[in-house]
C-alpha cells in the first residue's frame, strides 16, 4: 500500500524578521534625519566661528562608559539567538537577562548625566539637539527593554523554542540598530562634540 | 457557540483587512470634505470682494491655508492609498489577509486619534505655527502631537503593508510578478517609510522646543511650517500618490486584456518613487554648495518629466496594441485613470516649472496648483479604483454611471482650481507667506479677479465632487443589489481567492 505523505509546509519569508526590518528601518530614517540638522546647523555654526557646545559641557566618560554597555550587550543579544536556535534555555534566559540588564544600565546612566550635565535644554541648538537625539534614543532603548521582557516571560511559559525564535531574532536586528544608532551618538556628539 | 461582544468591541477590535480598510476610506474621505472645506474658504479669501472677507487676520488665513495641506496630505489622500492598498494588495498576493492585522488595527486607530487632534488643534486656533506667530502655542503644540500620531499610525500601516507583500506572498509568486498596483505599493511604501520618519523627526524637534522656556528656533511659530513644508510639497506629494500608477496600470492593463511588460512597468515605477524622494529639501539641510545644491533640485524636478512619461509609454503601449480587445463596460475606470495620469503629468510639468529662477514662481500661487493637480490625481486614482474593485469593498453592485459623474465633476474643480492657481501665479500672485501678503491684498489686476474666482469655482467644484463621493459611497453602502463576484470575468487572485475570516 502506498504511504500518501503529508504536505510539505509553506516555505515562507520570516514575516516578524521582515516587519521589523521595515519598522526599524523607519527609525533609522528618523535618526538619520535628527543627524542631519545636527551636522548641517553644527557646521554652519562653526563656519561662522562660533561656539556649538560650551568648554568642557559635553563629558566624555558617560557616553564612553554606555557605548562600552552597549556593545557587549551585542554579544549576549547573539547569545540569546544562538542559545534559542539550540533549545538551549537556561542560556538564553541568561543572556536575555543580561542584555536586559545591560540596557537598564544604559538608561540609568544616560538618566544619572543629564541629571549632572551643565546644560540646560534652551541654551542654543545644540544643546536641543544633544537632548533630543539621545532622549529618542534613550526611548528606543526603553521599548528594546519592554521587548526583552515580553520575550523573557514567553521563554519562561516555554515558547521561546527553536521553532519559534523568530521573536528573538527580531528583538536582535532592533537591538543591534539601536546599538549602530549609539556609535553614531558616540563617536559625533561625545567625541565629535 | 454565542458570539458576546458588542457593537462597539466588534468595530474596535476588527482585524479583517476589508473592514479596516473601508474604515480608512471612509475616515480619509471625512478629512478630504475638512480639506476642501479649507481650500474653499481660503479661496474666498483671495477674492477681492469685501463682503467675502471672512478672516479677520493675516494668521488665520495662514492656520487654513496650511489645515488644507496638511489635511490633504495626512488625513485624506495618503490614508486613501492605505485603505485602498490594504483592501487589494493583501487579496493580489495570495495571502488573503494582512500579515500583521492587529498592528494594521492598532496603525488605523492611531491615525484616527492623530487625525481628530490635527482637525481640533485647527480649530482651537493652533494649526502648525503662523508667520506672525499669532496663534494659541498650546494648540500648536497639539497640532503637532496629532501629526505625530497621524505619521505613526501611516508607517506602522505602511510596515504591514509591505510585509504582506514581501513575506506574505503565496509561495511561487516572485517579486517582480506581483500586479503593478501591489508593486506600486511596494515601492511607495518603502518611500514612506523613508520620509514619514523624517517628518516625525522634524516634528518631534518642533514639539520640544515648543514647550521648553523659549523656543530656540526650530520651535518657533514663525519658522515650524518652513521646516515642514517640503512634505507637502514637490516633489514629495508625488510620493504620496505613486499608487496611482498602479491602479493606472492595472485597469488599463486589464481592460485592454494585454499586459505590459513587469520589468518595465517595474523601473518606471520605481523610477518614480526615486523622484518622489522629497526629505532632502529641507530649510536645516545642506547639501553642498549652493550651485550644487541648485543643481541637484533642478535635475530632481525635470527628471520626473520622463519617469512619467515613460511610465505612460508603457501603458500606451498596450493600448495601442490592443485596442480592438477593449472591453466597453469598463469605460468609467478607464476614464478616470486617464484622467489621474494626465494631472499627474501636469502635476510634474508645474513641479518642473518652480525650480526655473527667472520665472520666479517658488513662491506663488502656482506651488497650490502643482499639489492640487497632483494629489487630486491621486484622488480620481481612487475613484477609478472604486469603480474597478469597488464590488470587494462595498460588496454590492457598483453603479458606474454615478461614479463616472462624481470623477467628472472632481475632475472639473480640480482642473479650474489649478488652472486658474497657475495663471494668477504667473499674473505675481503669491503664495502665502504672512501678514504683508493679507495686508496687500490678491492681485488687484482685472485678470488676478477673474482668475480668482474661477479659482473659487474650482475650489466649490472640488468639494461638491468630494460630498458625491461620500454620497455614491453611502449609497452603495446601503445599496440592496449584491456584487456579481467577478464583474470583470478575470482570473486574477483578488477576484478568484476568498477572505479568511479574522484573527482572534
Amino acid at each position: 500500500m502506498a504511504t500518501v505523505l503529508p504536505p510539505a509546509p509553506l516555505n515562507r519569508p520570516r514575516t516578524l524578521v521582515v516587519g521589523t526590518a521595515f519598522i526599524t528601518s523607519a527609525v533609522l530614517m528618523f535618526f538619520g534625519c535628527l543627524f542631519a540638522i545636527y551636522f548641517s546647523i553644527r557646521s554652519d555654526t562653526m563656519a561662522w566661528g562660533m561656539e556649538w557646545f560650551p568648554e568642557n559641557a559635553i563629558s566624555l566618560v558617560p557616553g564612553g562608559m554606555n557605548m562600552a554597555t552597549l556593545t557587549v550587550s551585542v554579544a549576549t543579544m547573539a547569545w540569546a539567538v544562538y542559545a534559542v536556535k539550540n533549545d538551549d534555555r537556561v542560556h538564553a534566559y541568561l543572556a536575555l537577562i543580561l542584555t536586559a540588564l545591560m540596557g537598564i544600565a544604559m538608561i540609568n546612566q544616560t538618566v544619572f548625566y543629564y541629571m549632572d550635565i551643565a546644560l540646560p535644554i534652551d541654551h542654543s541648538e545644540a544643546a536641543l539637539l544633544l537632548y533630543v537625539i539621545t532622549g529618542a534614543h534613550l526611548v528606543m532603548v526603553g521599548v528594546g527593554v519592554f521587548w526583552l521582557g515580553l520575550l523573557l516571560l514567553r521563554a519562561f511559559g516555554g515558547q521561546d523554542t527553536r521553532r519559534h525564535r523568530d521573536l528573538v531574532s527580531a528583538a536582535s536586528l532592533y537591538w543591534y540598530a539601536m546599538v549602530f544608532i549609539y556609535t553614531f551618538i558616540w563617536l559625533f556628539i561625545y567625541i565629535g562634540k | 457557540m454565542k458570539n458576546e461582544s458588542t457593537v462597539v468591541e466588534r468595530i474596535v477590535t476588527t482585524t479583517d483587512s476589508g473592514t479596516l480598510s473601508r474604515y480608512w476610506i471612509i475616515s480619509a474621505m471625512v478629512g478630504l470634505l475638512f480639506s476642501s472645506v479649507t481650500g474653499l474658504l481660503v479661496s474666498l479669501e483671495r477674492i477681492d470682494l469685501s463682503a467675502a472677507n471672512i478672516f479677520s487676520t493675516a494668521d488665520e488665513v495662514f492656520q487654513f491655508w496650511s489645515a488644507h495641506r496638511v489635511s490633504l496630505v495626512l488625513i485624506a489622500v495618503l490614508p486613501l492609498m492605505i485603505g485602498l492598498a490594504t483592501l487589494v494588495v493583501p487579496r493580489q498576493v495570495g495571502a488573503s489577509r494582512l500579515v500583521f492585522p492587529k498592528m494594521s488595527a492598532f496603525s488605523f486607530w492611531i491615525w484616527l486619534f492623530g487625525a481628530l487632534i490635527i482637525i481640533i488643534g485647527f480649530l482651537a486656533n493652533g494649526g502648525v505655527g503662523t508667520p506672525d506667530a499669532g496663534s494659541e502655542s498650546q494648540s500648536v503644540a497639539l497640532t503637532f502631537v496629532g501629526v505625530l500620531l497621524a505619521i505613526v499610525g501611516l508607517c506602522g500601516a505602511s510596515a504591514s503593508l509591505l510585509t504582506t507583500i514581501v513575506a506574505g506572498r503565496i509561495p511561487g509568486l516572485a517579486l517582480l510578478e506581483i500586479p503593478a498596483f501591489s508593486w506600486s505599493v511596494l515601492i511607495a511604501g518603502t518611500m514612506w517609510i523613508a520620509t514619514l520618519p523624517v517628518l516625525a523627526a522634524n516634528v518631534v524637534l518642533i514639539y520640544v522646543d515648543m514647550r521648553g522656556r523659549e523656543p530656540v528656533n526650530f520651535g518657533s511659530e514663525q519658522v515650524a511650517w518652513e521646516q515642514i513644508s517640503w512634505a507637502f510639497t514637490h516633489p514629495q506629494v508625488y510620493l504620496w500618490v505613486l499608487p496611482l500608477l498602479g491602479v493606472v496600470a492595472e485597469i488599463i492593463s486589464a481592460a485592454f486584456k494585454g499586459k505590459p511588460s513587469n520589468a518595465l512597468l517595474a523601473i518606471s515605477i520605481g523610477l518614480m518613487g526615486l523622484a518622489g524622494f522629497g526629505a532632502y529639501a529641507q530649510t536645516y539641510f545642506d547639501l553642498g554648495t549652493p550651485v550644487f545644491e541648485e543643481a541637484f533640485s533642478i535635475i530632481h524636478a525635470f527628471v520626473a518629466i520622463p519617469y512619467v512619461l515613460f511610465f505612460i509609454a508603457v501603458i500606451a503601449s498596450v493600448v495601442v496594441k490592443n485596442r480592438k480587445q477593449f472591453d466597453k463596460r469598463a469605460i468609467t475606470p478607464i476614464v478616470l485613470a486617464a484622467l489621474s495620469i494626465v494631472f499627474l503629468f501636469q502635476g510634474v510639468i508645474v513641479g518642473a516649472l518652480h525650480v526655473i529662477g527667472p520665472l520666479e514662481l517658488a513662491t506663488r500661487s502656482t506651488v497650490t496648483s502643482q499639489i492640487v493637480l497632483t494629489l487630486g490625481a491621486g484622488v480620481l486614482a481612487f475613484m477609478a479604483a472604486f469603480a474597478w474593485w469597488g464590488e470587494l469593498l462595498t460588496g454590492k453592485s457598483i453603479s458606474q454611471q454615478k461614479v463616472l459623474i462624481t470623477g467628472i465633476i472632481f475632475h472639473l474643480g480640480v482642473g479650474l482650481f489649478a488652472i486658474a492657481d497657475l495663471l494668477v501665479g504667473f499674473t505675481g500672485q503669491n503664495d502665502f507667506t504672512g501678514a504683508s501678503e493679507f495686508a496687500a491684498g490678491t492681485d488687484s489686476s482685472n485678470w488676478g479677479d477673474a482668475l480668482n474666482i474661477i479659482s473659487l469655482i474650482g475650489s466649490s467644484l472640488f468639494m461638491v465632487g468630494v460630498i458625491s463621493a461620500v454620497a455614491v459611497g453611502c449609497q452603495h453602502a446601503f445599496s440592496k443589489t449584491p456584487a456579481e463576484g467577478n464583474p470583470w470575468d478575470l482570473e486574477t487572485l483578488e477576484w478568484t481567492l476568498g477572505e479568511k475570516e479574522e484573527v482572534a
